[in-house]
Protein backbone atom coordinates (compact mmCIF):
# COMPACT_ATOMS: atom_id res chain seq x y z
CA UNK A 1 0.00 0.00 0.00
CA UNK A 2 1.10 3.76 -1.11
CA UNK A 3 1.46 5.71 2.25
CA UNK A 4 3.84 8.44 0.51
CA UNK A 5 0.93 11.44 -0.07
CA UNK A 6 3.07 12.72 -3.11
CA UNK A 7 3.03 9.32 -4.87
CA UNK A 8 -0.68 9.04 -3.90
CA UNK A 9 -1.58 12.26 -5.86
CA UNK A 10 0.68 11.17 -8.71
CA UNK A 11 -1.34 7.84 -8.88
CA UNK A 12 -4.68 9.42 -8.94
CA UNK A 13 -3.52 12.06 -11.70
CA UNK A 14 -2.49 8.56 -13.48
CA UNK A 15 -6.07 6.94 -12.59
CA UNK A 16 -7.86 9.65 -14.01
CA UNK A 17 -6.63 9.61 -17.53
CA UNK A 18 -6.96 6.09 -17.49
CA UNK A 19 -10.03 5.33 -20.11
CA UNK A 20 -10.48 1.30 -18.88
CA UNK A 21 -11.11 -1.55 -21.77
CA UNK A 22 -11.44 0.24 -25.14
CA UNK A 23 -12.69 -2.52 -27.08
CA UNK A 24 -16.15 -4.62 -26.98
CA UNK A 25 -14.21 -7.50 -26.09
CA UNK A 26 -12.47 -6.19 -23.42
CA UNK A 27 -15.61 -4.24 -21.89
CA UNK A 28 -17.22 -7.57 -21.63
CA UNK A 29 -13.86 -9.42 -20.19
CA UNK A 30 -13.98 -6.81 -17.33
CA UNK A 31 -17.38 -6.80 -16.74
CA UNK A 32 -16.97 -10.21 -15.53
CA UNK A 33 -13.85 -9.28 -13.15
CA UNK A 34 -15.78 -9.39 -9.91
CA UNK A 35 -18.42 -12.64 -11.25
CA UNK A 36 -16.03 -15.23 -11.31
CA UNK A 37 -14.85 -16.63 -7.78
CA UNK A 38 -16.30 -13.91 -5.18
CA UNK A 39 -13.06 -13.81 -3.25
CA UNK A 40 -12.78 -9.94 -3.41
CA UNK A 41 -16.48 -9.48 -1.52
CA UNK A 42 -15.59 -9.00 2.25
CA UNK A 43 -17.00 -11.94 3.97
CA UNK A 44 -18.73 -12.20 7.52
CA UNK A 45 -18.06 -15.36 8.81
CA UNK A 46 -18.79 -13.99 12.72
CA UNK A 47 -22.32 -14.10 11.79
CA UNK A 48 -21.87 -17.82 10.83
CA UNK A 49 -22.78 -20.78 13.29
CA UNK A 50 -19.22 -22.69 11.81
CA UNK A 51 -17.33 -19.43 13.09
CA UNK A 52 -19.15 -19.42 16.49
CA UNK A 53 -17.96 -23.58 17.06
CA UNK A 54 -14.55 -22.93 16.08
CA UNK A 55 -14.11 -20.49 18.37
CA UNK A 56 -15.16 -22.45 21.08
CA UNK A 57 -13.28 -25.32 20.00
CA UNK A 58 -10.21 -23.28 20.02
CA UNK A 59 -10.54 -21.41 23.07
CA UNK A 60 -10.37 -25.56 24.73
CA UNK A 61 -6.66 -25.11 23.34
CA UNK A 62 -5.87 -22.46 25.57
CA UNK A 63 -5.68 -19.71 22.79
CA UNK A 64 -6.70 -16.04 24.19
CA UNK A 65 -10.23 -14.42 22.79
CA UNK A 66 -8.72 -12.28 20.28
CA UNK A 67 -6.23 -15.27 18.83
CA UNK A 68 -9.37 -17.81 18.92
CA UNK A 69 -11.37 -15.27 16.83
CA UNK A 70 -8.58 -14.56 14.41
CA UNK A 71 -7.69 -18.11 13.48
CA UNK A 72 -11.38 -18.75 13.21
CA UNK A 73 -12.03 -16.71 11.10
CA UNK A 74 -8.85 -17.04 9.13
CA UNK A 75 -9.32 -20.72 8.86
CA UNK A 76 -12.92 -20.06 7.22
CA UNK A 77 -11.13 -17.58 4.85
CA UNK A 78 -8.62 -20.28 3.85
CA UNK A 79 -11.64 -23.01 3.03
CA UNK A 80 -13.35 -20.11 1.19
CA UNK A 81 -10.35 -20.11 -1.06
CA UNK A 82 -9.47 -23.51 -1.42
CA UNK A 83 -13.14 -24.10 -2.45
CA UNK A 84 -12.91 -21.27 -5.04
CA UNK A 85 -9.92 -22.89 -6.91
CA UNK A 86 -11.24 -26.41 -6.62
CA UNK A 87 -14.50 -24.57 -8.75
CA UNK A 88 -11.93 -22.82 -10.94
CA UNK A 89 -9.89 -25.69 -11.90
CA UNK A 90 -12.85 -27.65 -12.40
CA UNK A 91 -15.16 -25.52 -14.90
CA UNK A 92 -12.94 -23.68 -17.02
CA UNK A 93 -14.01 -21.71 -20.02
CA UNK A 94 -15.71 -24.39 -22.88
CA UNK A 95 -13.46 -25.13 -25.49
CA UNK A 96 -15.49 -23.87 -28.84
CA UNK A 97 -14.41 -26.44 -31.11
CA UNK A 98 -16.45 -25.13 -33.98
CA UNK A 99 -14.50 -21.72 -34.24
CA UNK A 100 -11.04 -23.53 -32.88
CA UNK A 101 -11.11 -25.65 -36.11
CA UNK A 102 -13.19 -23.82 -39.05
CA UNK A 103 -11.47 -23.38 -41.93
CA UNK A 104 -11.76 -19.58 -42.34
CA UNK A 105 -10.77 -19.56 -46.10
CA UNK A 106 -12.94 -22.20 -47.07
CA UNK A 107 -15.93 -19.96 -45.55
CA UNK A 108 -15.86 -17.55 -47.65
CA UNK A 109 -19.10 -17.87 -49.96
CA UNK A 110 -20.87 -18.92 -46.24
CA UNK A 111 -20.23 -15.52 -45.02
CA UNK A 112 -20.60 -14.05 -48.62
CA UNK A 113 -24.46 -16.14 -48.47
CA UNK A 114 -24.85 -14.75 -44.22
CA UNK A 115 -24.07 -11.03 -45.74
CA UNK A 116 -26.79 -10.90 -48.19
CA UNK A 117 -28.71 -13.78 -50.35
CA UNK A 118 -28.51 -11.68 -53.36
CA UNK A 119 -25.00 -10.88 -53.06
CA UNK A 120 -22.36 -8.75 -51.38
CA UNK A 121 -19.97 -6.38 -51.86
CA UNK A 122 -16.05 -8.27 -51.49
CA UNK A 123 -14.86 -5.85 -48.99
CA UNK A 124 -17.70 -6.64 -46.46
CA UNK A 125 -17.14 -10.53 -46.86
CA UNK A 126 -13.46 -10.03 -46.22
CA UNK A 127 -13.95 -8.09 -43.32
CA UNK A 128 -16.22 -10.65 -41.75
CA UNK A 129 -13.57 -13.13 -42.54
CA UNK A 130 -11.10 -11.33 -40.92
CA UNK A 131 -12.92 -10.84 -37.91
CA UNK A 132 -13.66 -14.46 -37.64
CA UNK A 133 -9.80 -15.19 -37.98
CA UNK A 134 -9.42 -12.79 -35.00
CA UNK A 135 -11.70 -14.59 -32.63
CA UNK A 136 -10.37 -17.56 -34.43
CA UNK A 137 -6.91 -16.80 -33.35
CA UNK A 138 -7.91 -15.45 -29.85
CA UNK A 139 -10.04 -19.13 -29.37
CA UNK A 140 -6.65 -20.72 -30.08
CA UNK A 141 -4.51 -18.85 -28.24
CA UNK A 142 -6.18 -19.68 -25.02
CA UNK A 143 -5.66 -23.26 -25.83
CA UNK A 144 -7.27 -26.34 -24.47
CA UNK A 145 -8.96 -27.28 -21.39
CA UNK A 146 -6.25 -28.37 -19.42
CA UNK A 147 -4.29 -24.77 -20.48
CA UNK A 148 -7.65 -22.82 -19.60
CA UNK A 149 -7.80 -24.59 -16.36
CA UNK A 150 -4.06 -23.94 -15.38
CA UNK A 151 -4.29 -20.08 -16.50
CA UNK A 152 -7.83 -19.70 -14.48
CA UNK A 153 -6.45 -21.16 -11.51
CA UNK A 154 -3.11 -18.85 -11.75
CA UNK A 155 -4.88 -15.97 -11.24
CA UNK A 156 -6.15 -17.52 -7.72
CA UNK A 157 -2.49 -17.35 -6.42
CA UNK A 158 -2.13 -14.20 -4.79
CA UNK A 159 -5.90 -15.10 -2.66
CA UNK A 160 -4.20 -18.24 -1.71
CA UNK A 161 -1.01 -16.76 -0.57
CA UNK A 162 -2.72 -13.85 1.18
CA UNK A 163 -5.51 -16.65 3.11
CA UNK A 164 -2.11 -18.72 4.09
CA UNK A 165 -0.39 -15.70 5.60
CA UNK A 166 -3.59 -15.22 7.52
CA UNK A 167 -4.12 -18.19 8.83
CA UNK A 168 0.00 -18.95 9.85
CA UNK A 169 0.43 -15.39 11.49
CA UNK A 170 -2.80 -15.99 12.99
CA UNK A 171 -1.81 -18.95 14.61
CA UNK A 172 1.73 -18.57 15.53
CA UNK A 173 1.03 -15.16 17.14
CA UNK A 174 -2.00 -16.72 19.10
CA UNK B 1 -8.08 -37.77 -20.84
CA UNK B 2 -7.65 -34.67 -22.18
CA UNK B 3 -11.31 -33.22 -22.31
CA UNK B 4 -12.95 -34.89 -19.57
CA UNK B 5 -15.52 -33.47 -17.44
CA UNK B 6 -15.18 -33.16 -13.63
CA UNK B 7 -17.64 -33.50 -10.66
CA UNK B 8 -15.97 -32.76 -7.58
CA UNK B 9 -16.86 -35.93 -4.37
CA UNK B 10 -16.58 -34.88 -0.82
CA UNK B 11 -14.17 -36.35 0.92
CA UNK B 12 -15.54 -37.19 4.53
CA UNK B 13 -12.08 -37.03 6.79
CA UNK B 14 -11.60 -39.53 8.93
CA UNK B 15 -10.81 -38.27 12.28
CA UNK B 16 -8.04 -39.44 14.62
CA UNK B 17 -8.79 -37.66 17.46
CA UNK B 18 -10.26 -39.66 20.15
CA UNK B 19 -13.05 -37.19 20.80
CA UNK B 20 -14.67 -36.56 16.99
CA UNK B 21 -17.33 -33.84 19.11
CA UNK B 22 -14.03 -31.76 19.83
CA UNK B 23 -12.74 -31.93 16.17
CA UNK B 24 -12.68 -28.33 13.68
CA UNK B 25 -13.05 -30.18 10.63
CA UNK B 26 -17.18 -30.73 10.87
CA UNK B 27 -17.24 -27.08 10.76
CA UNK B 28 -14.69 -26.29 7.62
CA UNK B 29 -15.91 -27.29 3.97
CA UNK B 30 -13.94 -30.65 3.41
CA UNK B 31 -11.44 -31.06 0.12
CA UNK B 32 -12.98 -32.51 -2.74
CA UNK B 33 -12.23 -34.93 -5.44
CA UNK B 34 -12.16 -35.39 -8.57
CA UNK B 35 -14.18 -38.92 -10.05
CA UNK B 36 -11.04 -40.15 -10.95
CA UNK B 37 -9.24 -39.94 -7.72
CA UNK B 38 -9.19 -42.47 -5.09
CA UNK B 39 -10.41 -41.43 -1.76
CA UNK B 40 -8.72 -44.12 0.02
CA UNK B 41 -5.67 -42.85 -1.23
CA UNK B 42 -6.00 -39.59 0.24
CA UNK B 43 -7.41 -40.55 3.43
CA UNK B 44 -4.32 -42.73 4.16
CA UNK B 45 -2.15 -39.74 2.96
CA UNK B 46 -3.82 -37.72 5.85
CA UNK B 47 -3.57 -40.54 8.28
CA UNK B 48 0.42 -40.79 7.68
CA UNK B 49 0.99 -37.57 8.10
CA UNK B 50 -1.25 -37.20 11.45
CA UNK B 51 0.44 -40.62 12.59
CA UNK B 52 3.99 -38.17 12.66
CA UNK B 53 2.70 -36.27 15.70
CA UNK B 54 2.53 -37.04 18.83
CA UNK B 55 -1.19 -36.96 20.37
CA UNK B 56 -2.22 -34.15 17.98
CA UNK B 57 -4.74 -31.21 18.48
CA UNK B 58 -7.81 -30.64 16.93
CA UNK B 59 -6.28 -27.36 15.66
CA UNK B 60 -2.95 -29.42 14.53
CA UNK B 61 -5.71 -31.82 12.47
CA UNK B 62 -7.40 -29.18 11.29
CA UNK B 63 -3.71 -28.18 9.90
CA UNK B 64 -2.40 -31.18 8.63
CA UNK B 65 -6.11 -31.98 6.65
CA UNK B 66 -5.18 -28.38 4.76
CA UNK B 67 -1.04 -29.86 4.26
CA UNK B 68 -2.52 -33.05 2.90
CA UNK B 69 -4.47 -31.07 0.46
CA UNK B 70 -1.64 -28.88 -0.55
CA UNK B 71 0.03 -32.40 -1.46
CA UNK B 72 -3.10 -33.58 -3.19
CA UNK B 73 -2.59 -30.37 -5.29
CA UNK B 74 0.77 -30.88 -6.04
CA UNK B 75 -0.35 -34.09 -7.81
CA UNK B 76 -2.81 -32.51 -9.57
CA UNK B 77 -0.53 -30.29 -10.72
CA UNK B 78 2.13 -32.50 -11.88
CA UNK B 79 -0.19 -34.51 -13.87
CA UNK B 80 -1.43 -31.29 -15.56
CA UNK B 81 2.11 -30.60 -16.84
CA UNK B 82 1.98 -33.84 -18.88
CA UNK B 83 -1.78 -33.24 -20.33
CA UNK B 84 -0.10 -30.20 -21.40
CA UNK B 85 2.57 -31.49 -23.60
CA UNK B 86 -0.36 -34.04 -24.90
CA UNK B 87 -2.60 -30.80 -25.71
CA UNK B 88 0.42 -29.09 -27.79
CA UNK B 89 1.27 -32.26 -29.43
CA UNK B 90 -2.32 -33.16 -30.61
CA UNK B 91 -2.68 -29.51 -31.74
CA UNK B 92 0.47 -29.52 -33.83
CA UNK B 93 0.17 -32.82 -35.44
CA UNK B 94 -3.93 -31.64 -36.25
CA UNK B 95 -1.71 -28.99 -38.24
CA UNK B 96 1.13 -31.03 -39.23
CA UNK B 97 0.62 -33.28 -42.73
CA UNK B 98 -0.27 -32.26 -45.77
CA UNK B 99 -4.65 -32.59 -45.51
CA UNK B 100 -4.23 -30.49 -42.13
CA UNK B 101 -7.49 -29.04 -42.64
CA UNK B 102 -9.41 -32.14 -42.51
CA UNK B 103 -7.70 -33.48 -39.43
CA UNK B 104 -10.65 -33.05 -36.50
CA UNK B 105 -8.28 -31.79 -33.46
CA UNK B 106 -10.57 -33.83 -31.30
CA UNK B 107 -9.95 -36.80 -33.01
CA UNK B 108 -6.27 -36.16 -33.03
CA UNK B 109 -6.23 -34.99 -29.34
CA UNK B 110 -7.84 -38.73 -28.37
CA UNK B 111 -5.94 -40.93 -30.91
CA UNK B 112 -2.59 -39.75 -29.63
CA UNK B 113 -3.67 -39.90 -25.90
CA UNK B 114 -3.90 -43.70 -26.27
CA UNK B 115 -1.03 -43.80 -28.46
CA UNK B 116 1.02 -42.36 -25.92
CA UNK B 117 -0.54 -44.65 -23.06
CA UNK B 118 0.11 -48.04 -25.46
CA UNK B 119 -3.84 -48.04 -25.34
CA UNK B 120 -4.42 -47.65 -29.30
CA UNK B 121 -5.50 -49.71 -31.31
CA UNK B 122 -3.63 -50.61 -34.72
CA UNK B 123 -5.59 -48.25 -37.18
CA UNK B 124 -4.54 -45.43 -34.85
CA UNK B 125 -1.34 -46.38 -34.17
CA UNK B 126 -0.77 -46.84 -38.19
CA UNK B 127 -2.73 -42.83 -38.43
CA UNK B 128 -0.49 -41.47 -36.00
CA UNK B 129 2.62 -43.12 -37.76
CA UNK B 130 1.08 -41.73 -41.12
CA UNK B 131 0.89 -37.98 -39.63
CA UNK B 132 4.17 -38.59 -38.28
CA UNK B 133 5.79 -39.56 -41.15
CA UNK B 134 3.92 -36.73 -43.57
CA UNK B 135 4.92 -33.58 -41.03
CA UNK B 136 8.31 -35.35 -41.04
CA UNK B 137 8.78 -35.60 -37.43
CA UNK B 138 9.45 -38.20 -34.66
CA UNK B 139 7.87 -38.15 -31.23
CA UNK B 140 10.60 -37.07 -29.99
CA UNK B 141 10.40 -34.10 -32.00
CA UNK B 142 6.59 -33.54 -31.72
CA UNK B 143 7.72 -33.49 -27.92
CA UNK B 144 9.92 -30.64 -28.08
CA UNK B 145 8.17 -28.37 -30.13
CA UNK B 146 5.12 -29.36 -28.00
CA UNK B 147 7.38 -28.42 -25.05
CA UNK B 148 8.34 -24.88 -26.36
CA UNK B 149 4.61 -23.99 -27.83
CA UNK B 150 3.11 -25.44 -23.85
CA UNK B 151 5.69 -23.73 -22.33
CA UNK B 152 3.68 -20.20 -21.29
CA UNK B 153 1.23 -22.77 -19.71
CA UNK B 154 3.92 -25.12 -18.30
CA UNK B 155 5.68 -22.16 -16.52
CA UNK B 156 2.11 -21.18 -15.20
CA UNK B 157 1.67 -24.95 -13.87
CA UNK B 158 5.02 -24.68 -12.25
CA UNK B 159 3.80 -21.40 -10.66
CA UNK B 160 0.54 -23.67 -8.90
CA UNK B 161 3.28 -26.27 -7.46
CA UNK B 162 5.40 -23.81 -6.33
CA UNK B 163 2.87 -21.65 -4.46
CA UNK B 164 1.51 -25.14 -2.97
CA UNK B 165 5.14 -25.60 -1.35
CA UNK B 166 4.82 -22.18 0.13
CA UNK B 167 1.36 -22.89 1.49
CA UNK B 168 3.11 -26.31 3.20
CA UNK B 169 5.81 -24.24 4.24
CA UNK B 170 3.15 -21.81 6.41
CA UNK B 171 1.24 -24.47 7.42
CA UNK B 172 4.24 -26.58 8.72
CA UNK B 173 5.31 -23.98 10.42
CA UNK B 174 2.21 -23.21 12.57
CA UNK B 175 1.86 -26.89 13.09
CA UNK B 176 5.46 -26.51 14.93
CA UNK B 177 4.11 -23.38 16.82
CA UNK B 178 1.34 -25.63 18.08
CA UNK B 179 3.03 -28.29 18.98
CA UNK B 180 5.98 -26.13 20.84
CA UNK B 181 3.24 -24.43 22.67
CA UNK B 182 1.76 -27.61 23.77
CA UNK B 183 5.08 -28.97 25.01
CA UNK B 184 5.88 -25.80 26.79
CA UNK B 185 2.90 -25.74 28.88
CA UNK B 186 3.46 -29.42 29.73
CA UNK B 187 7.27 -28.36 31.09
CA UNK B 188 5.70 -25.98 32.88
CA UNK B 189 3.68 -28.17 34.40
CA UNK B 190 6.18 -30.11 35.05
CA UNK B 191 8.28 -27.61 36.83
CA UNK B 192 5.37 -26.35 38.62
CA UNK B 193 4.45 -29.92 40.46
CA UNK B 194 8.48 -30.18 40.68
CA UNK B 195 8.39 -26.79 42.76
CA UNK B 196 5.31 -27.76 44.52
CA UNK B 197 6.24 -31.15 45.98
CA UNK B 198 9.78 -29.20 46.77
CA UNK B 199 7.69 -26.77 48.66
CA UNK B 200 5.68 -29.10 50.36
CA UNK B 201 9.18 -31.23 51.39
CA UNK B 202 10.51 -28.11 52.60
CA UNK B 203 7.18 -27.24 54.51
CA UNK B 204 7.11 -30.83 56.56
CA UNK B 205 11.12 -30.21 57.60
CA UNK B 206 10.43 -26.92 58.81
CA UNK B 207 7.22 -28.21 61.07
CA UNK B 208 9.78 -30.97 61.75
CA UNK B 209 12.42 -28.60 63.24
CA UNK B 210 9.85 -27.11 65.10
CA UNK B 211 8.16 -29.81 66.79
CA UNK B 212 11.42 -31.04 67.85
Amino acid sequence: MTTNPRRNLVNRCNALKSTGPRSASGKRASSQNSRKHGLNKTPDFESSSEYRALVDLIAEEGFSAFACADIAASLLNYRRVMDAYYDTYTSPEPVDEFLRDANVKASNPIFSKLLSPSGSEPQDVREMAAFFASMQRQERRKGGPVSRRSADSHKLIRYQRNGIARLSRAVRQG
Amino acid sequence: MLYNVHFGIYVDVAMPVEDKSKSLLPFLSSPKLLPDESESEFQSGLQSLLSELDNPSSLAVALVSQLNECLWWIRRHTADKELLLHEAMARLLSKAGNHWDTYDNHKVSEALERYLDDRADKDEAVWIDEILAESKLTLSDLRVRAFKDAAKHIKMVDDLIHRQHQTMRHLQRSIDSIDYKSRLIKRMDLELAALESKQSVKGALTLDDKSS
